[in-house]
């Protein structure tokens, strides 16, 4: 059987662009192949799918050289509109690619435009809500979806045009760990029981693992590594690159190391677990560790903070919250839980229905959002919603302007915070010309300027790949040991997991569980009820507490130790 | 805003939703049409009561009211500027004829969006696009058309989230003289029209991917049939027009308090 997907030798440089974007690739698919496509970003993962169904070369000029081949017709020749039939394209932004009011409506666009008769078309929008587990919302409108649901659509819609290949751009970016999960076991009964062929890029490589049979890692618009999951993980090609390594292999290698004979390293839990069941010595259950966190002074207290938005919907309920000087926070939970809701209270953006909360002891109903800003630096989510400047000098100096600090404060403060964030080069740039990841260095910077005494961060691990990610950690890092209060909020289990900061656990407008992030992490009670997924150690670890083994243990490294202690052969 | 809140389409299940696109739009045209013609406020009146038994066959009081809540500025607006204009127009005197007058073209003003609201408000634009096609609309039209509707709770949403950011960056809105408090705007506009641009590629991008303009006869998922209500709707809403205009015409003094006018 000839391959379902062939690029040959394919060079692309985007209008504009001094530099290819990819560079001689070639890559052949079979059908039904499961592969995950990896690399730090501005890799070309993105560049390569849009290959794939032909945007490039229709709907991006440029030029390319080679030749892309999908079930055998050449990309050239036939417009993306047409390969739709044959090839799905999934974003990661799911707002961005609905159309339609409705559910059933959106499912149904793609058939429209490629002129499915009526019947059919009614089968197979059934169908495809049926496979995504959609079916009961079909009336619903499609702004009321949550981003998982959202997400799903998107893939129903695609799944409606019965296409034989499909590739999904990092579809879990803006999902919950409890909604990716979902997409995931979507993903793999299409490969499975439909036998569709899925491309796919993303950042999970934890969740990723344990569905892909193929792993292709980029770099520099080169493919690097292609190869089964192990052997492509365990290449040190890959590790030079700075892509995300499952957890469970890392683990397995320090024990390997630490000499523990295992016939060959783990990806998932369960074939960790295979490997070490009936090897360990030690019996009785693990009674938790309790850490008590000794009181300070207060720099912020929620106290019977409840909070309803002016459409009825109550998204904070009786919560009471203290935060101290100099401690590292996150607030964890799903989408919707609260948290963004909970930490705009702290710079006033939105003040309690009922109760009070107090910044430094000032109660944020009494004063000014200007005035709070000053001590709490709230940094969004989205860079693109901050910046506006000419360049990124001015960008930092607009905060420092509208407190009015003098002009050559200013232009002290902006110096430090270019050389706090290491974006010296880019001071006279456009911030809009930056990569996705400087552009949330330069919001940061633009926020860290004043040195606020409480520094807040939504979700700053969004869209960030693995090397951005780390950086991110070292930084968080500093500003703790330079005793800053810092707040997180996010739903990336596994980052929360190497910071170790204390974690608030929300659900429902409510706090679930609030404690050191060893005893949050491994409550996999509380964690199941607040919609997230454990991290990848206290999977393991949980499954061999019948050892006597404590699973609060997030460290891989400590995971290793304590494994290997308890290893009798 | 509420004005434009309460035309939006919020879902619902009732005859009068049930209705054809088609047949709901030659009733809202025909109250249209009727309050065009009539400048006094008995007859505008009954126009007005006309519409209250569908609204409460629908159920959407409350998007109703809250749409006309939001034009109650303009209708103001519109009352004390006719009463000036008048006052001055005649000579600086107050007559009953022109406070009649005024109330009237308030009270038009009022049916006029109190009738398209009710159109907005039970019509999924869904199905309204369908008529559109029907009436060999170009596709291209009511795409359009319904990827704005779709757009707009993002954008409102996206929207609030700038202004949130550039708050938090010690912005403040209210400040300054009203040059300044235009400039202070800025920041909140770039950002979103620069999202909005980078928007519109994604979107052209998802819409290649599925299929858009592939076929030269686009079908529909649903089907658009008129049934007997509809028919019985479409006869009674040229009735009532032809009877508006047959009392415009031959009648014009039916039911007005100061024919001088």
């Amino acid at each position: 059987m000839p391959p379902i997907v062939e690029v040959e030798g394919v060079t692309y440089t985007y209008p504009n662009a001094e530099e290819p974007a990819l560079r001689d690739v070639t890559l052949t698919v079979d059908e039904g192949e499961f592969i995950l496509l990896t690399g730090p970003s501005g890799c070309g993962k993105t560049t390569l799918c849009r290959c794939l169904n032909g945007l490039i070369p229709h709907f991006y000029s440029g030029e390319m050289e080679g030749e892309v081949r999908v079930l055998g017709l050449s990309t050239r020749e036939h417009p993306p509109s047409e390969l739709a039939r044959y090839v799905g394209l999934i974003f990661q932004n799911p707002d961005n690619q609905i159309f339609s009011l409705t559910v059933e409506k959106e499912v149904a666009f793609g058939l429209e435009n490629l002129g499915v008769e009526r019947g059919e078309m009614r089968r197979r929008v059934d169908w495809a809500l049926e496979v995504v587990g959609l079916s009961h919302l079909r009336h619903r409108l499609t702004n009321e979806l949550s981003g998982g649901e959202k997400q799903r659509l998107a893939i129903a819609s695609i799944l409606a045009m019965r296409p034989r290949v499909i590739v999904l751009d990092e579809p879990t970016s803006f999902l919950d760990p409890k909604a990716a999960e979902r997409l995931f076991e979507i993903l793999d009964l299409l490969n499975r029981e439909y036998g569709m062929t899925i491309i796919l890029i993303e950042h999970r490589v934890d969740l990723a693992v344990r569905y892909v049979d193929r792993v292709v890692v980029m770099d520099g618009g080169l493919v690097i590594v292609d190869a089964s999951p192990r052997e492509a993980f365990t290449s040190p090609k890959t590790r030079a690159v700075g892509v995300a390594v499952p957890r469970v292999l890392e683990l397995s290698e320090r024990l390997m190391k630490r000499g523990i004979p295992l016939k060959r390293l783990s990806l998932t839990p369960e074939e960790l677990l295979e490997e070490l069941q009936g090897r360990l010595r030690g019996d009785g259950g693990w009674s938790g560790g309790e850490v008590k966190v000794e009181g300070a002074e207060p720099i912020i207290e929620v106290i019977d903070v409840s909070y309803t938005y002016p459409n009825g919907v109550k998204a904070l309920d009786g919560i009471n919250l203290r935060i101290d000087r100099g401690e590292f926070v996150a607030i964890m939970g799903e989408n919707g839980a609260g948290k963004t809701t909970l930490v705009k209270h702290f710079i006033g953006l939105l003040k309690p229905t009922e109760g009070r909360v107090l910044v430094d002891g000032v109660d944020i109903s009494q004063v000014t959002v200007a005035s709070l800003a000053r001590k709490v630096g709230l940094v969004f989510q989205n860079p693109d919603d901050q910046l506006f400047a000419e360049s990124v000098e001015e960008e930092i100096a607009f905060a420092l302007r509208n407190f009015g600090y003098s002009e050559d404060v200013v232009a002290k403060r902006v110096d430090w915070a270019l050389h706090l964030l290491d974006i010296e080069q880019y001071r006279g740039s456009s911030p809009f010309t930056l990569s996705g990841g400087e552009r949330k260095r330069v919001a940061l910077a633009s926020v860290l300027a004043w040195d606020p005494e409480v520094v807040v961060l939504d979700e700053p691990t969004i869209g960030q790949d693995y090397a951005q990610k780390e950086r991110l950690r070292h930084f968080l890092m500093q500003l703790r040991s330079q005793g800053k209060t810092t707040i997180i909020v996010t739903h990336d289990v596994e980052f929360v997991a190497e910071c170790e900061p204390r974690i608030i656990l929300m659900a429902e407008g409510r706090i679930l569980a609030d404690g050191p992030a060893r005893r949050v992490l491994s409550d996999v009670e509380a964690l199941e009820k607040a919609s997230i997924t454990p991290p990848e150690m206290v999977r393991v670890l949980r499954r061999l507490s019948p050892y006597g083994v404590p699973c609060d243990i997030l460290d891989v490294e400590e995971a290793a130790k304590v494994i290997a202690g308890r290893f009798r052969g | 805003m509420s004005l434009f809140e309460g035309l939006r389409f919020s879902g619902g299940d009732t005859p009068i939703h049930r209705l054809d696109p088609r047949a709901k739009f030659v009733l809202t045209a025909s109250i249209f049409t009727a309050a065009v013609l009539y400048f006094h406020l008995l007859p505008l009146l009954i126009i007005f009561l006309i519409q209250l038994p569908i609204v409460a066959a629908a159920k959407v009081w409350r998007g109703w009211l809250r749409t006309l809540r939001g034009g109650l500025y303009i209708a103001v607006l519109i009352l004390v500027t006719n009463l000036i204009s008048f006052y001055f127009y005649k000579g600086r005197v107050f007559t009953l004829e022109m406070v009649e007058y005024s109330l009237s073209m308030t009270l038009r003003f009022i049916v006029l969006v109190a009738s398209f609201s009710l159109f907005f408000l039970t019509t999924s634009p869904d199905r309204l696009s369908l008529a559109l096609e029907k009436l060999h609309v170009p596709y291209e039209f009511t795409f359009a058309f319904i990827t704005a509707i779709r757009f707009v709770p993002v954008l409102a949403e996206e929207a609030q989230s700038i202004i949130d950011a550039q708050r938090a960056r010690g912005l403040e809105l209210e400040r300054g003289g009203l040059l300044r408090r235009v400039r202070n705007y800025i920041p909140i506009l770039l950002p979103l029209i620069v999202n909005s641009i980078r928007r519109s590629l994604e979107l052209a991008e998802a819409m290649e991917s599925r299929a858009f303009g592939a076929a030269r006869e686009r079908t529909n998922l649903y089907e658009l049939e008129m049934g007997g209500l509809d028919y019985a709707v479409l006869m009674l809403s040229i009735a009532l027009m032809a009877i508006a205009i047959y009392i415009r015409v031959f009648h014009p003094n039916l039911g007005v308090f100061f024919p001088s006018v």
